[in-house]
């Protein structure tokens, strides 16, 4: 792990949906302060459990915490409420682009800096915004429902910016986009996290995008942390190169596990 | 013809004090998908307690006018509070549980209120004395006149209409309602408080029912039946679309017309009753061919 301060830490966590779905069984990460680490797994492994988890929005979901512990800033968190969580600075942008659709663009920012008051602020923080994202300046008084899959991306990224959060979630920012768009949006969060110094847990399925733009990374089976390091690293890992990466030749591989790692790289690459 | 603009003038007066309630209504569909079958004593709580701060006031006041005011701005303050009440006490602790559990909390706080108003102020009508509003008609156009009473409830209405749309377009607390409206978990982790949200569409809904209240019972004076507007809203807001801020203003006029056109050229055929009938008729026949309303949301589709 790098050697700079953790500002986040999950200490072994365990959570369960109803009391009773056991969904994430001991899991460990840190965020060093200002850096993007990666979160990488297959489909219903727990990445955006965890990062409910951390956000507090889990309890909306009717999940919990039920052993370890989160700590945020030296502060134990998984205790708290989504929103004092985010008056702290913790910011999730939940998968699956949600803006408020009936919303213009610009409306949804302006609910993103809903705890950073009024007036000149408010303003300065959009500049900023629009700064990183002058499409959405463009765009400003689109109903936020009609925009491009990218421009939605962006608006929620965005959104979360107006907050000056301190640690951001952000969970799968590629799904459904086209290359050249996420190659564009990647490029923006790596030069937020450089200009804003804001640390960033990223959750990603384009694990090849992930592990360039994270120094660090960790792979989840299953509610489990089943490996982790820094990226140039993994990124040599037989293993991610073969299931995740898809770099080896899968057809030497003869055992049963393998026909499940076919599996898993095909729903890997779509 | 005149005959005709009369009816829908005076059906437009008093439609705005419907829309208004309607209003109300919206806000806490909108926000916490719960259909609110309590309104109808909201508005009989608001129509009483600006009576009785009228009472209170206009004596050492003197001037009707502006004790009608004071007491306006008295049963806002306190229908903010009531609607904060409300919600903490009654609908907090529903918060995840199933909606038809909550739309039962609002009947079951429909015949609390009823009691309550029953309790405190009785049964009988009760009328605004001295008058505010004289039942002088103001002459309009040609032969077409209006009791100033409609006049001023109308500009009331207007004025609270744009005060709560505005609040809901431009304001932080507006956008965050919307929001909460749209997609209540990514509010949610903006830090936007979905329990503050509820307890705001309540405390709006309170003053805009106690306000529609008030000026309905200036004008018919004040009893129990006054709760039957909260019946009335139904068909306004469904003529609306349920979520549609907007839906609800047009709707609520629409009701207000349709209910004096209906009065006035069909009630001579009938034993009586069809001005109450006509919106719930106009209501299920419009359904048939626009489920959604008229500016119901259906969910944006790109394609
Ligand atoms: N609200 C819920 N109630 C019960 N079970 C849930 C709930 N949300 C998620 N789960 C379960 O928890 C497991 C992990 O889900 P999660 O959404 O965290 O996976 P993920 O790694 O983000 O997957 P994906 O890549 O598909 O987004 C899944 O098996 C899922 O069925
Ligand atoms: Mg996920």
């Amino acid at each position: 792990m790098s050697s700079k301060e953790p500002i986040l830490q999950l200490h072994n966590i365990e959570v369960k949906y109803h009391e009773v779905i056991l969904v994430l069984k001991g899991v460990s990460i840190q965020v060093p302060e200002g850096e993007i680490v990666a979160l990488l797994g297959a489909n219903g492994a727990g990445k955006s459990t965890t990062l409910k988890a951390i956000s507090g929005l889990l309890k909306h979901e009717d999940g919990r915490v039920t052993d370890g512990a989160i700590e945020f800033m030296g502060e134990q968190i998984h205790r708290k409420d989504a929103e004092e969580i985010a008056k702290r600075g913790i910011f999730q942008i939940i998968e699956g682009r949600r803006v408020f659709e009936h919303l213009t663009l610009e409306e949804n920012l302006r609910v993103g800096g809903h705890l950073r008051g009024n007036g000149r602020q408010l303003r300065d923080r959009l500049e900023m915004v629009y700064s990183y994202f002058p499409r959405l300046k463009e765009k400003r008084n689109l109903t936020a429902g009609f925009a491009s899959g990218g421009e939605q991306q962006m608006c929620v990224i965005g959104r979360a910016l107006m907050a000056s959060p301190r640690l951001m979630l952000l969970d799968e920012p590629s799904m459904g986009l086209a290359p050249l768009l996420i190659k564009e949006i990647f490029e923006i969060i790596q030069k937020l996290n450089k200009e804003e110094r804001i640390p960033i847990l990223l959750v990603e399925q384009n694990v090849k995008l992930a592990l360039t733009v994270a120094p660090y990374a960790y792979v989840m089976e299953n509610g489990r942390i089943v490996m982790d390091g820094p990226s140039d690293v993994l990124r040599e890992n037989p293993d991610i190169r073969d299931f995740y990466l898809g770099l080896t030749d899968l057809g030497t591989r003869k055992s049963f596990r393998s026909v499940k790692h076919y599996k898993r790289r095909k729903r890997w690459l779509t | 013809m005149e005959v005709f603009l009369n009816l829908v003038i005076s059906g437009i007066m008093v439609g705005s004090i419907y829309a208004l309630v309607a209003l109300g209504w919206v806000l806490i569909y909108k926000c916490s998908g719960v259909l609110n079958l309590a309104m109808g004593e909201l508005t009989l709580i608001g129509a009483y307690v600006c009576l009785s701060l009228y009472t209170w006031f206009v004596r050492p006041i003197g001037q009707p006018t502006l004790a009608f005011l004071l007491a306006l701005a008295g049963t806002l303050v306190i229908g903010a509070c009531l609607g904060l009440l409300t919600e903490r006490f009654f609908l907090r602790r529903m918060i995840g549980e199933p909606v038809l559990s909550v739309i039962m909390v609002t009947v079951g706080l429909s015949f609390f209120f009823k009691g309550v108003v029953e309790f405190i102020w009785g049964t009988d009508t009760r009328v605004f004395t001295p008058e505010v509003f004289s039942k002088k008609p103001i002459p309009l156009m040609g032969n077409i006149y209006l009791d100033s009473v409609y006049l001023w409830s109308f500009v009331a209405s207007i004025i609270l209409l744009i005060v709560f749309v505005s609040f809901f377009k431009y304001t932080r607390w507006g956008l965050a309602m919307q929001a909460t409206a749209d997609d209540e978990m990514a509010a949610l982790s903006l830090g936007v408080s979905a329990k503050f949200v509820y307890a705001l569409a309540w405390a709006i809904a309170f003053m805009a029912a106690g306000v529609g209240g008030t000026l309905l019972g200036n004008v018919n004076g004040i009893n129990i039946s006054v709760g039957y507007l909260g019946l009335l809203v139904l068909p306004a807001v469904v003529l609306g679309g349920l979520n549609s801020v907007p839906g609800a203003i047009v709707g609520g006029i629409i009701i207000g017309v349709l209910q004096n056109l209906a009065d006035g050229y069909l009630s001579q055929f009938t034993p009586g009753g069809v001005k109450e009938v006509a919106p719930l008729a106009f209501m299920v026949i419009l359904l048939l061919f626009k489920p959604y309303g008229l500016w119901g949301w259906e969910r944006i589709e790109r394609v």
